[in-house]
Order: structure tokens, then C-alpha cells, then sequence
């Protein structure tokens, strides 16, 4: 185990080496902070002048390794907007908000999608599997753009349950995260359904039955056990996911997440940010991925045995 | 499980099953952007105004109905003969937030400074520098400011409410430092500081100090600003109560009508126009190959349009036809280019382009402004019907802000918006002078016409001379001026009268609460 751990820290070393090349060269490529800074009537001047502040008239591999040796230090450098807030406080003072609303979601899409992918499964060709099959459709083919409005227009405008937007009380999480979660959700029952249907016509199901265990016991402590192990997969990097690319989401809900903050800072090239942002989401799926084999290790012996 | 956190929901449900309660002492206000989300007037862009004016005091305030500057911090003001030295009398007695003193010739001379510094990231601070020679401070009331050249419209301009000169402590500053300033924000403001989340929720309280509110007393105890990026999610909140007031877009005016919001529009704050690469006479930004370096072609481009039909489509009315790339009250009487396609063909037939010519229109979505590349596809089809064909390309505003400004845009044409200006001086100098990046269109005759305006103090030869130039613009045809836009904002029943003096100055801080059980 420890092996396997220590293989995938310098890997993670690697990739987030190349990742910070990939992503400083791709930011300078199509913009420049610069023109965003320059207010009325800035002349050729001015422009020089704050090109050579953010030390952007240097050429770019020296930019890089000025970079890379900070970043080594733990300083990613400051945003270009307002205040010059270091990045990466910029980015962990958002990762909170998408962290809760990522983990909400992911507590909605396993609580009603794992019980209701083993239902369609074990209910086969019934109500129960064609509703979930429907629910399945609609999960992954709804726009979460539309979805979410959607959501406020009935459940805010019309009904008043629930806040239209922003962060605060337990009233305004539950339409984003129901919006984050139903792909995901549609994923897990399309997953566990197939995966358990395979599961409950297999031999190990059948000699379980055989030796006269009860059905519940059959179905979750036998096929269920066999059939998680691509949901764990998928939840893995679909968590970082959620985490770090719900836009789209954050827009609508007025969620103060690092989507957002993604956006905005692509969006004025403020490159330090987008380091940061960039160089976090890859970390987290780093962190996922290493999670989701550790838990794979400890969920089977086959694949402990072969770490070894 | 599933069924536990299904009641768990529905029992969250249950206990949120309310609509917000209706505070009648607090105003809100959700906005697109925060924009920097910064406090101190030089740390980023005038979109933060709708914030800071409640913090803040301005030397100079603009009079809504006249357009005129009237006394704000400063008392009195005189100019000398030469119109290069401006001398600011201050009110006595004016007190900073948080028992930082009085305000002095002392805050208003490092608050200059500040916003026009290098270090500055405030609209103003290129031309500030290039128009300020120095500021004197001879007692603690009167504040001397040279100038390098005359600015008869200074008080108008840039020290007046409408731009971004906002005077902070500089005893507060000095003594936390900028980083803490911009977070626990001193001015002499009625309201100040109580929370911050960026990009979230921005709340404002009145002064703990509320003898020490000098303008009349705010009506509402707090001002709360919500960012809220998409237009549908902002009428939703106000149909539900979470705001009070917030932009809506034109299709969205019937809506909120139908709901019994109403609609107040702040008049003519925008201007969709079509910008055109390549003519700025300056170094590599002029492009003489480009059909439209040839005047008739421009004219053309001008004519072909039906700006009435894209201001009743598009903008649902609110809006007027345009003359200029912004709205300036001594270019109003000026004729716009009549919807006139017959005669933009004769043009392109007589400038050597009887079949037209192909170009490239760049559009781009921003806000104001989410309405450009409708507007752009608008004016692809009308100049399509007079022969010239149009490939529209949407790109992020940066990329082509950077285009720009690198004097790479020359081959090909872009929508834009326009602000408006209260001092016209100051927008004919971002917009017509060589020397500003954001010049699109200049002319050694224009620099003439410009420099000939400036240097005039007579108000009503100055006048004159401001009319030449709209004139020279329209005939010259530097743009592709279409209308002068309305923005609409929906309003709930808790407002009462609001006076808009600009969209640059929009007053929350005055808003007047609406009297109970008044109509909507």
C-alpha cells in the first residue's frame, strides 16, 4: 500500500509540473491582462508602464521560471484585479463554498441514486426500473442551465420553498445542489443497475442463494458489494468535478464557488488566478484518484494483493 | 437511505417554507458584478460605484435635472483666467466614519493622488496624470489643483460624483495600511462597510455616527448588494422579494410589469455602436486599405442601417437614434443618418464598390452590452440587403480589448458600447485622440477640432465648438452610431422616488422609501 501511495505522489509530482507549463503557456496565448487594466484615454505609455509592473515584458520562459520558483515557495503569485490578493487565498476562499456544495450533492445523487439503481435491478422490467431508466435519461440529457432555472421558477417563484440564489441558510443549497446532483445521480443508477444486474445472475449470487441466505442479504452484502466498484470510479473524479466545473451552476445560484472564479479570472486574464485555480482542480483530482484506488485496495483483495 | 434523505429534504423544506420576510428598513439590490469588489476608490473600475457612492463623498455632485456640477464636499470653486488653476473651497465640519476626523485639503489632495497614481487601477488615472500638474493644500479648506493644460469642465468632470475621485482618509489609510483600508473602507459617506463576501453579498449600514451624516439622512438602515451574474435568477429574486432592485434585460420588461413591479430605466446610459478598425491616422493603427477608409463607404455603412426598427426589436423602445457614439446634451440636435438603403448603395457604387465588399463584424457580450452580437447580427442583415457581406465572429471581450489596444484591430469592425460622459471633453479624449489606445477614430482635423474646444473657456463659444466636432464625427461617419439605450432596472413596491443622475452615479444611497400602502 505504501508503494502504491508513494508511486502515485511522484506521479502527482510530474503532472502537476507539466500542467503548470501547460496551463502558464496557454493563458498568455490568448489575452493580455493588461488591456484590461487600461482605463479611459491610457496611452502607449501607461501601457508599457503596467506591462512592465506585472512583469509581463519579460520573455516567457524567464516569466515561467520566476513563477515556478515561487510556486515552489508556496506563492502563486497575486491577482492583477483591485486589492492584488494572493491567488491562491483567492481560491481558498472559495474552495469551502464548493466543497459543501459538491458534498450535498454527492449526498443526494448516492442517496437516491444507489437505492434506486439496485431497485431497477432487482425489480427488472417492472415500474420501479423503468422510472429509474426515465430518471436516467433526463439526468444526463437536461441542460443544468434550464434545470436550474426551472428549479427556481417552481420551487422559489411559485411555491416559496426554497431562496432563489446565493449562499446563506439551508434554503438556498438545496436547488443547486439538486441541479448539481441529478447528473451524477443519473449516472450512479445507470451504473449500479447494469453492474448489479450482472452481479445478481452470477454464481457467487447463486450460491449465496443456494445457502439459503435472505434476499436483502443476497442483494447487499453479495452483488451490491461486487457492483460499487465503478461507481466509486466514477464518483472519484466526478467529485472533483462538481467540485472545481460547476459554472454554469454557480452562475445561475449566484454560488460564490471557484467555478466562478475560474471564469471571471479567465475571462480578465488574470493569470495568477488561473494558475492557482488550474493548478488546484488538478490536485484534487489527483487527491481523487489516489482516494479511489485506496478505497478500491481496501474494498478488494485482488487489487491489495497486486499493490504489493 | 434514499428515502431518508428524501424526508430529510422534505423536512429541510418544510422548516424553509417561507418566503423571505419583507424588511421594510433594508434596500436590496442585486447586481450582475461586483466587478473588483474592492473599497478604495483607486483599487479598480468605476462598475464599483453602485458601492462605493454610499461610502464615499465627491468634491463636486452632479445636479440630475441641469447636468451641472453643484457643491458636494467642496463649497465653492473658481477658476483662474487661464482656466489652468482650479481652487476648491471645502465644507467645514464634514466628519469621516469610525472617529477618523474631518475631512481636510489634506484628504482631498492624497485622494487625487492616489487615483491618478501609476499604481492606480481607477478608469481615470491615464488622463488624470497627463491633465494634473499639482495639487496644493494652502490651509486645511482650500484645495489649488494645476493643470498642465485648461479643463474648464474639471468640476463636471472628473472630481464630480459622476467619476471615480471618491476622498478617503489619508490618516485611516496611512495608519492601516491599503490592504486594510480596502477591507474596512473610512469615508464620509452616509453609509459604511458591514459585510463582504466577493461575489456574493456586498451589505451596507448607516454610519454608527449618524449625527455626523451631513447630506440628507438615508432612508433605509441598510443597503444590501447580491451579485447575481444571470438576468433570469435577478427576476426571480425580485419577484419573490430577495431584491428590491435590480437590472432586468428588455425581454424581460413585460414580465415584471405583469407581476406588479415596475420599471425604472436609467436614460441613455449605453450606446450600441459599430466601431471600425484602421482609422486612427497614428503609426500602425491607420489601414488605408480598408473600404472604409474611404468616407462614402462609411457614410454607407450608416445609412443601410434601420436604427429605429433595432431600438423597437432589440431594446423594446427604450432608446432614441444616435448621431453620436454617446449621448452629449450639445450633439443632440444633431440629424442621424436616415434609414436610407437606396442611397448606401448609390455611396458604395460611387466609392468603387458596386458589388459590395465582404468584411469581418467581431461582437461580444458584456454588461451593459448582453444585447451586441443581437444588435451585430442586425446589422450584418441590413448591410447584407445594400451588398456587404458580413462574417460575424463572437469573441471574449478581453481578446478583442486586447486586439485594440495593441493597434491590432485594423481589419475589421466590432460592436462596442459607449458610456456616457459627463464632461464631453473627457470622453472625446478616450475615444477621438490618437494618443488613447481606445481612440477609433481620429484625424489630424478632429485633433485640431479638439484641441481647439479644450483650450476655449467662453461656455458658449465652447459650446459652439462642441458642435462642430459631433458634426465633424457624423459627417465623417467615425462610427457606426446607431442608437443611445436606456438601461431598465425593475423596482419593487418599497421604492419610492429615485433620482438617477447618471449611469454612473445612480444614487442608491438617495433612494427615497416608498410611502406604505402606496400603489406599485
Amino acid at each position: 500500500m505504501t508503494r502504491l501511495i508513494l508511486t502515485r505522489l511522484a506521479e502527482a509530482a510530474v503532472s502537476l509540473l507539466l500542467m503548470s507549463v501547460v496551463v502558464f503557456m496557454l493563458a498568455r496565448l490568448t489575452g493580455d491582462p493588461v488591456a484590461v487594466l487600461l482605463g479611459d484615454g491610457a496611452t502607449q505609455a501607461d501601457k508599457a508602464q503596467l506591462t512592465k509592473e506585472l512583469g509581463l515584458d519579460r520573455s516567457l520562459p524567464e516569466q515561467y521560471f520566476i513563477f515556478l520558483g515561487h510556486a515552489l515557495q508556496g506563492d502563486l503569485g497575486t491577482s492583477i484585479m483591485g486589492d492584488k490578493s494572493p491567488a491562491m487565498q483567492l481560491v481558498l476562499e472559495r474552495l469551502p463554498y464548493s466543497l459543501l456544495l459538491a458534498s450535498v450533492s454527492l449526498v443526494i445523487a448516492l442517496g437516491i441514486g444507489v437505492p434506486l439503481g439496485v431497485a431497477a435491478a432487482v425489480h427488472r422490467g417492472r415500474a420501479v426500473d423503468t422510472g429509474a431508466r426515465v430518471l436516467a435519461l433526463l439526468g444526463q440529457s437536461i441542460p443544468p442551465f434550464w434545470l436550474g432555472l426551472v428549479l427556481i421558477y417552481v420551487f422559489a417563484v411559485q411555491l416559496g420553498w426554497f431562496r432563489t440564489s446565493g449562499f446563506g441558510g439551508p434554503d438556498r443549497i438545496v436547488l443547486p445542489a439538486i441541479t448539481m446532483a441529478l447528473f451524477s445521480l443519473a449516472a450512479i443508477v445507470r451504473l449500479i443497475r447494469s453492474s448489479m444486474i450482472e452481479g445478481l445472475t452470477s454464481e457467487y449470487v447463486k450460491l449465496a442463494r443456494a445457502k439459503g441466505l435472505s434476499e436483502p442479504a443476497v442483494i447487499w452484502g453479495h452483488a451490491f458489494r461486487n457492483s460499487v466498484f465503478p461507481v466509486v470510479s466514477f464518483m472519484g473524479a466526478f467529485f472533483a468535478t462538481m467540485i472545481t466545473g460547476a459554472v454554469v451552476i454557480e452562475t445561475i445560484f449566484a454560488w460564490p464557488g471557484v467555478g466562478r472564479l475560474a471564469l471571471d479570472s479567465i475571462l480578465r486574464r488574470d493569470f495568477a488566478v488561473i494558475q492557482a485555480v488550474v493548478l488546484t482542480i488538478t490536485t484534487l483530482y489527483i487527491a481523487m484518484n489516489l482516494a479511489v484506488d485506496l478505497i478500491h485496495a481496501w474494498l478488494d483483495p485482488r487489487v491489495r494483493e497486486a499493490a504489493r | 437511505m434514499g428515502l431518508v434523505v428524501m424526508l430529510a429534504f422534505a423536512a429541510l423544506a418544510m422548516a424553509a417554507c417561507a418566503r423571505p420576510r419583507v424588511d421594510e428598513s433594508t434596500l436590496t439590490i442585486a447586481m450582475p458584478t461586483f466587478s473588483d469588489g474592492t473599497f478604495l476608490p483607486w483599487t479598480g473600475g468605476g462598475q464599483r460605484k453602485a458601492y462605493l457612492d454610499p461610502i464615499y463623498d465627491y468634491l463636486c455632485i452632479i445636479n440630475p435635472e441641469t447636468g451641472e456640477p453643484g457643491p458636494g464636499l467642496a463649497e465653492s470653486w473658481a477658476t483662474s483666467p487661464d482656466g489652468k488653476v482650479w481652487t476648491f473651497k471645502l465644507r467645514r465640519g464634514v466628519q469621516f466614519q469610525r472617529g477618523y476626523g474631518e475631512v481636510t485639503s489634506a484628504d482631498v489632495a492624497y485622494s487625487i493622488k492616489q487615483v491618478m497614481s501609476p499604481a492606480s487601477r481607477a478608469g481615470p488615472a491615464s488622463p488624470l496624470r497627463r491633465l494634473i500638474k499639482g495639487i496644493e493644500t494652502p490651509d486645511a479648506y482650500t484645495v489649488i489643483i494645476n493643470l498642465n493644460r485648461p479643463d474648464p469642465e474639471l468640476a463636471k468632470g472628473y472630481l464630480a460624483n459622476a467619476q471615480q475621485v471618491g476622498i478617503v482618509s489619508a490618516k485611516y489609510v496611512g495608519e492601516v495600511g491599503e490592504r486594510q483600508a480596502n477591507a474596512a473602507p473610512v469615508g464620509s459617506g452616509s453609509y459604511q462597510l458591514d459585510f463582504f463576501r466577493r461575489d456574493s453579498e456586498i451589505r451596507l449600514k448607516v454610519r454608527e455616527d449618524k449625527a455626523n451624516i451631513w447630506r440628507e439622512a438615508p432612508q433605509f438602515e441598510r443597503l444590501v448588494f447580491l451579485a447575481a451574474p444571470e438576468v433570469s435568477t435577478r427576476v426571480a429574486m425580485l419577484k419573490t422579494g430577495e431584491a428590491d432592485i435590480a437590472p432586468v434585460s428588455y425581454d424581460d420588461i413585460d414580465d415584471v410589469k405583469r407581476v406588479g413591479l415596475r420599471v425604472r430605466s436609467i436614460p441613455q446610459s449605453w450606446s450600441p455602436v459599430v466601431r471600425m478598425g484602421g482609422l486612427v491616422q497614428e503609426g500602425t493603427r491607420y489601414e488605408t486599405k480598408n473600404p472604409w477608409a474611404d468616407v462614402r463607404v462609411r457614410q454607407a455603412m450608416n445609412y443601410a442601417i434601420d436604427k429605429d426598427a433595432i431600438i423597437k426589436r432589440i431594446f423594446h423602445g427604450e432608446g432614441r437614434i444616435a448621431a453620436s457614439d454617446t449621448p452629449v446634451e450639445a450633439w443632440a440636435g444633431l440629424p442621424p443618418y436616415p434609414y436610407d438603403p437606396a442611397k448606401a448603395k448609390d455611396l458604395l457604387k460611387e466609392a468603387g464598390y458596386p458589388d459590395g465588399f465582404t468584411l469581418t463584424l467581431k461582437t461580444f457580450t458584456t454588461n451593459p452590452g448582453a444585447e451586441l452580437p443581437t444588435v451585430a447580427q442586425a446589422v450584418a442583415l441590413y448591410w447584407r440587403a445594400v451588398g456587404i457581406r458580413v462574417s460575424i465572429e463572437l469573441i471574449d471581450w478581453t481578446s478583442l480589448r486586447t486586439a485594440w489596444t495593441s493597434g491590432a484591430a485594423r481589419t475589421y469592425v466590432w460592436t462596442h458600447r459607449g458610456f456616457p460622459f459627463t464632461s464631453a471633453q473627457n470622453g472625446l479624449e478616450a475615444g477621438f485622440e490618437a494618443k488613447s489606445l481606445f481612440a477609433s477614430y481620429s484625424t489630424p482635423e478632429l485633433q485640431a477640432l479638439i484641441d481647439a474646444h479644450s483650450a476655449e473657456l467662453d461656455p458658449v463659444k465652447r459650446r459652439e465648438k462642441l458642435v462642430e466636432i459631433g458634426a465633424y464625427l457624423r459627417d465623417q461617419a467615425g462610427n457606426v452610431f446607431i442608437a443611445h439605450i436606456n438601461e431598465p432596472y425593475a423596482i419593487s413596491a418599497k421604492v419610492g422616488d429615485w433620482t438617477i443622475t447618471s449611469s454612473n452615479a445612480l444614487n442608491f444611497e438617495h433612494i427615497v422609501r416608498a410611502a406604505p400602502g402606496s400603489a406599485p
